[in-house]
């Protein structure tokens, strides 16, 4: 399946990134081929049973909630730009 | 004495008979990273004025007769995973100037230790690829010929080892990237049981699938390393109660009587003739050993490329969606919103790959596909599992090629599909969550390293190592000519 500059542009759309009309193109093709290769999933009827993996795999170890120290503002803050000890973004509101 | 080429075990003895000092041991290691980095590029940050101060640390430790297993010894730490104080740029554009405020629970543990951090090693931006080559800042050359690639993602802990500027090193896998980079290299690397390492503080690529382990010069050394990171931590929900054994204890002994399953699949076309050649000279050399070999099969192998990458670029497509350019990481100064401020900052922070993998992430997901590609590709990890699972009925280690070719020039990999395929031996066991190991058993033609790999069971780490150390008690290693 060849996939089209619309799709491409939804995705990047979805994942916040944007690019330039050749850039498009270029991922155009790279995803068809990419898309070509996922398509062998395709070819094997079988079904997935969450049930299973719930009681064979996922470990969902959730700690009791203990109040502890956290991390100090200075070093939440330390790689942002910041302000007043807040996180500084542009005007959201008019 | 030479220090460079000592293991760690004959280094813990050197350094409590007081043999050697640990900043003696820390400066030989510091002169080779300054005589070779800039030629192989393996490190991105090189931590000197640290090391010299664990180092001083370290002997006050040892001089007390406190000494740990890793007390004094210098690791260089793959640069995904975070150290306080300590860039960790995941060799990314978007976490170039990141400092972490805490510690990954594998860099407590190892500092718990005294251990001398030498430096972070490069990889494939945020892990995602096997060459090291889309590192926005060190693309590692591969010691045994600085033509070719040392293999990725963890390419510059690999290409350490191997070229003597570290005993051992931290690496990630998440579809082969300690596996791949270290068969490239001709040293030995583990991924643990999924659950086996705490993944606190590992930058996120695939959390189904990502897990932190040692690369050292035996699986020996691998194992020792391995002691000292495992274990539970309450910190990361999918982290293990299980016993952490001495993964070293079965080392030395027999393994006659032993079960390795040979897959037919990984020995079909599309993998090497040397390769192959030199795999099945090992599993002769087993055979001789008293082991049984146990031809078997891996039917679901033709369908484990496509699902690892659904399911890897599904998670990481999630995992991503943090970099926003507002709490850490590149921040545009183009943007006048704030949504143009995060589509600009990611735009001008991630590489080429990693943009690609967030492109197919969110087409597995979306709707009216999300069922074809992405709930296929659950169905087909519960198969992989299966077939393992069957397998290890009969079976104590499955025996595989780590790679289907040696290491190649970046050139003759720049398509990704090619690139994606040629994970095929690594990837089912990230799928199914096992141990694995990679140990060096040969040379190509052209003298490039061969490496093979060693399947265990979930949590058998010690019986893989012990499978590899009686392999490597009769294999003699050729070192990179540098």
């Amino acid at each position: 399946m060849k996939m089209d500059l619309e799709m491409v542009k939804y995705l990047a759309e979805l994942g916040k990134l944007e690019f330039s009309d050749d850039e498009l193109s270029k991922k155009a093709d790279e995803m068809t081929d990419i898309i070509n290769l996922m398509d062998t999933v395709k070819e094997i009827d079988i079904t997935y049973d969450a049930l299973k993996d719930n009681h064979d795999v996922y470990i969902n170890d959730l700690r009791e909630d203990v109040a502890k120290e956290s991390l100090a503002t200075s070093k939440v803050l330390q790689n942002a730009v910041n302000s007043n000890n807040c996180f500084v973004v542009p005007k959201v509101v008019e | 004495m030479n220090v460079s080429s000592m293991k760690i075990r004959d280094m813990r003895k050197a350094l409590d008979n007081k043999d050697i000092s640990v900043k003696e041991l820390t400066n030989e290691y510091l002169s080779n990273i300054n005589n070779l980095n800039d030629k192989l590029e393996c490190y991105i940050t090189v931590t000197d004025d640290l090391a010299m101060k664990q180092a001083e640390e370290a002997q006050n430790v040892i001089n007390k007769g406190e000494a740990k297993s890793l007390t004094g010894i210098p690791l260089a730490i793959k640069d995904n995973i975070c150290t306080e104080g300590v860039k960790t740029t995941c060799a990314s554009k978007i976490l170039e100037n990141f400092i972490p405020p805490y510690n990954a629970t594998v860099m407590e543990k190892l500092n718990s230790e005294n251990i001398v951090m030498l430096g972070k090693t490069s990889m494939d931006e945020f892990a995602m690829g096997g060459s090291t080559q889309t590192s926005a800042f060190a693309k590692t050359k591969n010691p045994y010929n600085t033509e070719c690639v040392p293999g990725g993602s963890s390419g510059g802990s690999a290409a350490a080892v191997a070229a003597e500027m570290c005993p051992a090193a931290l690496g990630s896998d998440t579809g082969g990237s300690i596996r791949q980079p270290s068969a490239f290299c001709g040293v030995t690397g583990i991924k643990p049981t999924y659950s086996r390492v705490s993944r606190y503080g590992l930058v996120a690529f695939a959390s189904s699938l990502d897990q932190i382990g040692p690369i050292a010069k035996d699986s020996h050394d691998c194992g020792i390393v391995l002691n000292s990171i495992c274990g539970y931590d309450p910190h990361d929900g999918t982290s293990s109660h299980e016993v952490v054994p001495d993964f070293t204890s079965k080392v030395g002994k027999s393994i006659k009587g032993m079960r390795i399953a040979l897959p037919a699949e990984f020995f079909a076309d599309g993998i090497d003739d040397e390769i192959k050649s030199s795999v099945l000279k090992a599993v002769d050399e087993y055979k001789a050993m008293g082991a049984e070999i146990v031809e078997c099969k891996m039917p679901s192998l033709k369908y484990a490329v496509p699902a690892y990458y659904l399911l890897a670029c599904a998670e990481a497509t999630s995992n991503l969606a943090r970099y926003d350019g507002i709490k850490y990481g590149l921040r545009t100064d183009k943007a006048d919103s704030y949504e143009e401020l995060i589509i600009k900052s990611r735009s001008e922070g991630f590489g080429d790959e990693v943009k690609r993998r967030i492109l197919l992430g969110n087409y597995a997901l979306s709707s009216g596909y999300y069922d074809a590609y992405y709930r296929k590709a659950l169905a087909l990890r519960q198969l992989i599992r299966q077939e393992y699972n069957a397998i290890f009925e009969k079976c104590d280690v499955v025996l595989t090629p780590t790679t289907p070719t040696v290491a190649y020039r970046p050139n003759d990999m720049s398509d990704p599909v090619k690139m994606y395929q040629a994970d095929i031996c690594t990837v089912t066991v990230n799928i199914a969550g096992l141990p694995a190991l990679s140990t060096p058993c040969g040379y190509d033609k052209n003298g490039m390293p061969i490496g093979m790999s060693i399947i265990g069971k979930k949590f058998d780490e010690a019986t893989i190592i012990q499978v590899a150390d009686a392999y490597e008690q009769g294999f003699t290693p050729v070192a990179p000519k540098l």
